[in-house]
């Protein structure tokens, strides 16, 4: 609760700053807000607190998965307001509304009730609707924001409408009466709990971009400033995730026969398109995109034979994730900022301008095929071995496979940086710099030493 | 008479009728408040805002772009596959209704007020940041920057 109030008074702080004109106020408030509900968060460590009548719960699951997300979001924030702020009007509320976000967030990684998780997602997505179109001149920041929204709306009427009929059958919102219902029907329930249950998954896998629900991403991931995207696809999918774990780990597990047909077949679209069509990709913004849809699957396989390591190894693999498509994100923006376009060929001879930008890149790039000694590996390695507990051998030898189809494209821009020349002088600001840096050490830190991420939960 | 009609500002005339109906049967089901809301918000201020956007597009048989047949093709079959889920799902439930005890203070204002207030503070309150971003992100997407932005990544 403190980390919610803390993010929400230091968004409206910012706001105020904003309407002063002291918007040289809003960065170090909004920075203060979210590295105070750092410390927050982390004091609710081994302290389950429920709050307000059962609303939320905010056990060791939620300080792991928040701790992540606003971390994220913290390097995120630092990025902006140093890269971005020089085309910003609206710099306070822009930071403002993403802190809103991960209100909504947390939300979503605490909720006990079904409101609260709909009130959640709806916070989460309203602010991406925002900050997807937030340059105005653009018309592909406009489609992205409208298409987003539109989409999104009409997902959120689906969520609604399971929400309605599992209430229907249960009499109850409440999370924890609603997995005792299930457990006490033992696997006989009216079949429109079940339908419930198959509109909520629908609704969440279009939350978290995974085929057949995935149409709106590559647009709106492409079309929203390149910073936006990188918010989008990483703590955006954490938070999803996170509540994708939370509300079936407690509610649906007796019905899993009945869902996890879909949840596999789901997982290998997901993986199959995203990574089948990024291979075409020219632009590295789109192919990005593409790859996030397949992550969203590989996170999904740990969903599919859901047990005790699922959320362990959902967690280690959105941090990894996030790192990586921050960096990614970032490198790119700074590459687009300099040559004017998303093209691999822009990348052309980084290596030799700006060598560490170069060999971050590359060491992201990698954490993203899931090369071992990054934390992509020891991502894609505990999910696997979540599924492989579940008995899903064929699922994921799939998997394995298309991490090699991965590898091609993730190389591309990597091999056009090392082998081309180019002539442009790219330097960077300081602190973006050194962010970088550390991004960079995480992700080989958390691939060398990865028992201290995947004990926690 | 909503999806028939050409003309859409007819369109929206039926609609608002319906939502009288759709009031009607909460007042049937002992939820006034509801009703009353139902016909607040909807026939009196989303309805308005439909007429607006209808007039400021000013929609003609000429501009309305004609899409493709697949199209409304598409949308009828998974919507009619939805339907036929759902409708076979409600047939198969027996224990669909189940009588409870009629409460008289059921759906009446007093005993929301209650519930809002003292079960769900919470979400009525986190309702109040959805709302903020909602204010501040229609703010900043309409107004009208002082210059032109740079061409922007």
């Amino acid at each position: 609760m403190n980390v919610l109030l803390t993010l929400s008074i230091a968004a409206t702080l910012a706001l105020f700053f904003g309407v002063l004109r002291l918007k040289n106020l809003a960065t170090p408030v909004i920075v203060i807000g979210l590295l105070a509900s750092l410390v927050f968060n982390a004091m609710e460590w081994n302290n389950t607190t429920s709050i307000f009548n059962d609303m939320m719960l905010y056990n060791n699951f939620t300080v792991a998965f928040a701790s992540v997300g606003l971390f994220i979001t913290l390097i995120l924030v630092l990025f902006y307001s140093e890269l971005s702020a020089k085309h910003e009007f609206h710099l306070p509320e822009i930071l403002a509304i993403m802190l809103f976000g991960t209100v909504g967030g947390i939300v979503l990684l605490s909720f006990r009730n079904m409101v609260m998780l709909f009130l959640g997602i709806e916070i989460l997505s309203l602010s991406y609707y925002v900050l997807a179109g937030i340059r105005k001149q653009n018309v592909y920041s406009n489609e992205a924001s409208l298409k987003y929204f539109l989409m999104g709306a009409f997902s959120s009427g689906f969520l609604l409408m399971g929400i309605a009929l599992i209430y229907g059958v249960t009499a109850s919102l409440n999370l924890n009466e609603i997995a005792g219902y299930v457990n006490n029907a033992k696997g006989i329930v009216p079949p429109y709990f079940l339908v419930g249950v198959l509109l909520i998954l629908s609704a969440l896998l279009f939350k978290v971009a995974a085929a057949p629900f995935h149409f709106w991403t590559p647009d709106v991931y492409d079309g929203a400033p390149t910073l936006i995207t990188a918010l989008m696809s990483s703590v955006g999918k954490l938070y999803s995730f996170g509540a994708f774990v939370l509300l079936f780990n407690s509610c649906f597990i007796p019905l899993i026969a009945d869902w996890e047909v879909i949840l596999w077949i789901a997982a290998l679209l997901s993986m199959s398109v995203g990574n089948i069509t990024a291979l075409y990709q020219k632009s590295v913004k789109r192919m990005l995109a593409y790859s996030s849809i397949a992550h969203a699957g590989y996170m999904l396989l740990a969903l599919v034979g859901i047990n005790n390591l699922t959320s362990g190894s959902v967690l280690f693999y959105a941090l990894a994730y996030a790192l990586a498509s921050v960096v990614s994100f970032v490198v790119l923006y700074i590459v687009r900022d300099k040559k004017g376009s998303y093209d691999i060929a822009s990348f052309n001879g980084l290596a030799q301008k700006n060598r560490m930008l170069a060999v971050v890149f590359t060491i992201s790039m990698l954490s993203l095929t899931g090369i071992p000694l990054t934390a992509g590996f020891f991502g894609k390695f505990y999910i696997f071995n979540s599924a492989l507990q579940s008995g899903y051998y064929w699922l994921t030898a799939f998997a394995v496979i298309n991490s090699f189809i991965g590898a091609y494209y993730y190389l591309k821009p990597v091999v056009a940086m090392f082998a081309s020349k180019s002539d442009e002088e790219i330097t960077m600001p300081a602190l973006s710099n050194s962010l970088l840096i550390l991004l960079g050490i995480l992700i080989i830190l958390i691939g060398a030493l990865p028992g201290f991420i995947s004990g926690v939960i | 008479m909503v999806v028939i009609s050409k003309n859409p500002v007819h369109s929206v005339m039926y609609l608002i009728l319906t939502f009288f109906c759709i009031a009607g049967h909460y007042l049937l089901l002992n939820a006034q408040f509801l009703a009353i809301v139902h016909l607040i918000v909807y026939a009196g201020a989303i309805m308005v805002l439909f007429l607006f956007v209808i007039m400021l597009l000013n929609l003609n048989q000429d501009s309305v772009p004609k899409g493709s047949y697949l199209l409304p093709f598409a949308g009828a079959l998974s919507g009619g596959t939805l339907l036929l889920v759902l409708v076979s799902a409600l047939k198969r439930s027996d224990t669909l209704i189940q009588q409870s005890a009629a409460d008289a203070s059921l759906g009446m204002l007093k005993t929301l007020g209650k519930v809002l207030y003292t079960d769900y503070v919470l979400p009525f309150e986190i309702a109040s940041v959805l709302f903020l971003i909602a204010m501040v992100g229609s703010v900043i997407l309409s107004k009208k920057d002082p210059l032109k932005e740079p061409e922007t990544v």
